[in-house]
């Protein structure tokens, strides 16, 4: 987020992108919710591995932006073609928020869970999901809501 | 868990995050009158109009609209009193980056952006807009200030 501090945008990204990854994730936390309660300890575990790697994927959207995400990839691959061209671009930098919010939910998740709470891939799974139906099918944008709040308490320092 | 509790506990999550959408939907981007009445002074707000700083009211009606840089509803909220302000020439908008001047954010106590104060000609707060304004609103403002 450096780039801002001397007054330039990165160049733009196709706003639906970003929109069909938090689809993908909104999805893929359902299945991690419902592995994680199961009384089957393969379940339990498969839940926990899927929780890493979501948030692997967060973190390659966090630290190297959503253009380099694969489901980005999947999206140029798959539905942009049947889409056409975006009416407007988007500033990359919202959603590369996103994701480190995201990161930051599943990083709870796994160490919650380490440490031994019963329940911690369920409850970052249900965050997850919450998250993710906000922004997927409302076009709810955690930048917009939480990062003024977040830096004004403190919690953000970058840039 | 047995399965129908586990069915029961995600219903009651998708309930809970669909309610949470439809209330955030229905409450973004509307105006809320202020009562305070502030004198807002754009020199100090180091206000910007295309890279340029602005310290003059426009005639009847001043948008002045708080932003960061990652928020991507800033960008269409940008566009759309861009295109007010192109529209109407008694109507000036102006954006404010407060990614980092927290003092301001604190001042006007922002805490979503976009948030826009609606000026009037003397440059008084008289409305305030949280989230990305509904097109309607924007014409209610103007019709409260007089400019349509």
């Amino acid at each position: 987020m450096s780039s801002a501090a001397n007054g330039t945008t990165p160049a733009g990204i196709d706003p639906r992108g970003p929109r069909f990854g938090a689809t993908i994730t909104n999805v893929l936390s359902v299945i991690i919710f419902f592995l994680a309660l199961d009384t089957d300890r393969i379940n339990q575990s498969a839940a926990y591995l899927l929780l890493v790697l979501a948030a692997v994927l967060f973190a390659v959207g966090a630290f190297f932006g959503p253009s380099a995400h694969p489901y980005s990839w999947l999206y140029k691959k798959l539905v942009k073609p049947r889409l056409g061209a975006p009416k407007e671009l988007e500033d990359p930098r919202p959603p590369q928020f996103a994701q480190a919010v995201g990161l930051f939910v599943a990083a709870v998740g796994i160490v919650l869970q380490a440490v031994g709470v019963q329940y911690g891939v369920a409850i970052a799974a249900a965050a997850l999901f919450a998250a993710t139906t906000l922004q997927a099918y409302f076009a709810y944008c955690l930048g917009c809501q939480i990062y003024l709040a977040l830096k004004r308490a403190g919690i953000i320092r970058a840039s | 868990m047995p399965f129908e509790a586990k069915l029961a506990l995600f219903a009651a999550l998708v309930v809970l995050s669909v309610f949470a959408g439809l209330i955030w939907k229905a409450r973004t981007g509307r105006a809320n009158l202020v009562k305070s009445g502030e004198l807002v002074d754009l020199n100090k707000l180091e206000a910007l109009k295309d890279g340029v700083r602005v310290s003059k009211y426009g005639r009847k009606v001043t948008f002045v609209q708080f932003s960061t840089e990652v928020c991507s509803q800033c960008r269409q909220t940008a566009r759309l009193l861009g295109e007010v302000e192109a529209k109407h020439k008694d109507v000036l908008h102006v954006e404010v980056d407060v990614t980092n001047r927290l003092d301001l954010a604190a001042h006007f106590k922002v805490l979503q952006t976009p948030t826009t104060l609606v000026l009037d000609s003397s440059g008084r707060v008289k409305s305030r807009i949280g989230g990305a304004p509904k097109p309607n609103v924007i014409a209610h403002e103007l019709e409260k200030l007089e400019v349509i």
